[in-house]
């Protein structure tokens, strides 16, 4: 937990940092919490439930992804199913600005819990990739990206992304069914800030998207079960 | 986030961390998925599922919205309509995860139609129509409660295509329409109706009803057929949610209908109410982790049949308002002790009642009258109305009512909520069309 916190730390720092880069902007009455989240329960989200073991449950193909051109934190041109290869997938969108309570925070601490979790199983970690993927290619550059690979510190292979340009991203979110909506003040001037419903999505092996996950509803043991179930699908999967 | 400075940023993702959630402040109606975004504050807008009736405008089934706003020029009216074309027994429906898309059901021919209450949440307009479901699912019939999960729409159904009696299944659908799976209930429990989850405990709760021989019968001749009067659930299953595996099966006599999971944290237990045997039940999870269904109140006389239907759960589990069909009349129990609920209010609100929901803060509850079209009452007793109320935690005072005979529309039935600044500023990343849209009118 403290080497979780600490990273959470960095990216807090150059969150502020971002911020900060903004104080040119023309007078605005401050965004509110309400503006930028949603609210789905009452009170915090605690997982009070022991996942079902892995391979006791079936997860059916909920969807077919398309590939797609994406940046990867060196700046190097590739696409999902090229960083994917024939693995097993985590991905969550985030922009890394965002300090939203149920939001991207939330879904990149848990992406760290993940990924300390695979580090501690070496054969599943060779079978599964993480991908953070940024919907905000005008700040989230490959270098911000790495600045915030760098906070995290991934244990295994956890890939910071972006995109070339607004029209790369979204078919991205569409063909996820990602909503991400920039939040404007009233004079149509953007706060920096977006509304999403946030979701983590489990991949497998065939780009077929196999378990969709809210944020503030997500429970890391409930995914790492999933991997490992996918993980002892034979070849091809069930579906 | 530019007035927030670097330490409470820290100290809020810090807290995050160790609580895996965030304290919401507000949030809005009470019976909906855990997994999609209430809106906040005032509704701006009650769409209305309504079953078309004969003689009655176009006849035909349709999603009315009223203006809900009182601040608005048109507050109380009717101001959008959209047939769907021909009756399908129009029932019930729920929005997707991300609240963009209202799916409603038809249980007679078991069509779902897709409305987009986003581009202009005044004016739903019908963006799909699945005509598929029976033959997706393998045989389901009656879409009924619609549950949003992330990324997808559950679905319970209430009959089969095979005997069109009361076995029936889970049906889910991704958020494009297509088909995903369908999990049969239990042969020991085969009947469906209703549909919840709490994803905090990963159970799930079904209720059962009846199938589609007996719901669309006369009210009157399945009553007075023993046979068919058989052919009702009496059961309610709790299942691993994630896994979509029944767990336990729990007694609850009498046709269980709606569920309403208890909202607070570590309040782990839900309500139901009896159809034919007119009995609150309390469906709560015990010490060692499994559930147990106990009988908690009497709705009204038991012995009159009142036929309890639609119940409600304020936010803050106080206050369960449960409407019963037959005596038109809702009954507001105090369920502060789940195991000794105390009538406070009743106030009867027409001649005959079913659906009721309450906004999150509690202050505002709507109510429709109809229940199923060869149900309703007959002549001068078929009301057909809405009817706003305010709440006030002691009784209720009427706001407005829209007379949906008068009004040219039907037999009014499900209700959701809609609100301009939910989608206020948000430009979808798809633009509309999404793939397998493209794909199929191609």
């Amino acid at each position: 937990m403290r080497r979780l916190i600490a990273a959470v730390a960095g990216v807090a720092l150059l969150v502020g940092s971002a911020g900060a880069t903004e104080s040119a902007r023309p007078a605005h009455p401050p965004v509110g919490a309400a503006d930028t989240s949603y609210t789905y329960t009452v009170g915090p989200f605690v997982a009070e439930y022991e996942a079902p073991p892995p391979g006791t449950y079936a997860l059916p193909v909920i969807e077919r992804l398309d590939d797609h051109p994406l940046v990867d934190s060196a700046g190097t041109t590739t696409t999902l199913a090229a960083l994917k290869g024939g693995r097993l997938a985590v991905v969550a969108f985030v922009y890394t600005t965002c300090s939203e309570a149920t939001g991207c925070p939330l879904a990149e601490a848990i992406m760290q819990r993940l990924d300390r979790r695979l580090a501690d199983d070496a054969a599943l970690a060779r079978r599964v990739r993480l991908l953070t993927i940024s919907f905000d290619p005008s700040r989230d550059t490959p270098a911000r990206m790495a600045a915030i690979r760098a906070a995290f510190g991934p244990q295994t292979d956890w890939a910071f992304l972006t995109t070339a340009s607004e029209t790369d991203l979204t078919p991205i979110l569409t063909d996820f069914g990602q909503p991400v909506a920039k939040l404007n003040y009233e004079d149509g001037t953007w706060t920096g800030l977006y509304r999403h419903v946030l979701k983590v999505f489990l991949l497998d092996e065939q780009n077929r998207v196999r378990n969709i996950y809210s944020t503030g509803l997500l429970n890391p043991d409930l995914v790492m079960n999933d991997l490992r179930t996918l993980a002892a699908d034979p070849p091809g999967g069930k579906q | 986030m530019r007035k927030t400075s670097k330490p409470r940023v820290l100290a809020t993702v810090a807290s995050l961390v160790l609580v895996f959630g965030a304290q919401q402040a507000f949030a809005d109606e009470t019976c909906m998925s855990a997994y999609m975004p209430k809106i906040t504050g005032q509704e701006d807008y009650v769409y209305v599922w309504t079953v078309g009736a004969e003689g009655v405008g176009d006849g035909s089934d349709k999603l009315v919205t009223i203006d809900t706003n009182s601040k608005s020029p048109t507050y109380g009216k009717v101001i959008s309509s959209v047939s769907v074309g021909g009756r399908h027994e129009a029932h019930h429906g729920g929005f997707t995860d991300d609240r963009r898309y209202l799916w409603m059901g038809g249980l007679d021919d078991s069509p779902i139609f897709v409305f987009d209450v986003a581009t202009d949440p005044a004016k739903p307009k019908l963006v799909k129509t699945i005509d598929s479901f029976t033959k997706d699912s393998g045989g389901v019939v009656g879409p009924h409660t619609f549950f949003a999960l992330p990324g997808r729409m559950l679905i319970s159904g209430l009959s089969n295509a095979n005997d069109k009696g009361g076995k029936s299944a889970l049906v889910e659908y991704n958020n494009n329409g297509e088909y995903v799976q369908t999990v049969w209930l239990p042969d020991d429990a085969p009947y469906g109706y209703d549909v919840r989850v709490q994803p905090r405990l990963n159970r799930m709760l079904t209720s059962s009803f009846t199938g589609w021989d007996n719901y669309m019968t006369e009210f009157g001749k399945v009553v007075s057929n023993s046979e068919a009067m058989k052919h009702f659930g009496h059961t309610m299953i709790v299942w691993d949610a994630h896994a979509r595996k029944p767990i336990q099966v729990l007694e609850v006599p009498g046709a269980p209908l709606e569920i309403r999971w208890a909202l607070q944290p570590r309040h782990n237990y839900a309500f139901t109410s009896t159809a034919l045997t007119s009995k609150l039940w309390l469906i709560e999870q015990q010490p060692d982790g499994t559930f147990k269904a106990s009988a908690v109140a009497d709705i009204g006389d038991p012995k009159k049949t009142p036929l309890p239907v639609d119940i409600s759960l304020s936010a803050d589990d106080r206050y369960l308002f449960v409407d019963s069909f037959m005596d038109g009349t809702v009954r507001v129990f105090d369920v502060s002790d789940p195991h000794k609920p105390k009538v406070i209010d009743e106030q009867k609100i027409g001649s005959q009642v079913n659906m009721v929901s309450q906004t999150w803060d509690g202050e505002r509850v709507y109510f429709t009258s109809s229940l199923l079209a060869n149900w309703d009452k007959t002549g001068k007793d078929n009301e057909q109305f809405l009817k706003a109320y305010r709440w006030d935690g002691k009784k209720l005072t009427p706001l407005f009512a829209v007379d949906f005979t008068k009004e040219g529309l039907g037999r009014p039935h499900h209700m959701h909520f809609g609100q301009n600044q939910f989608y206020k500023n948000q430009i979808y990343g798809g633009a509309g069309t999404r793939r397998s849209e493209v794909a199929r009118a191609e």
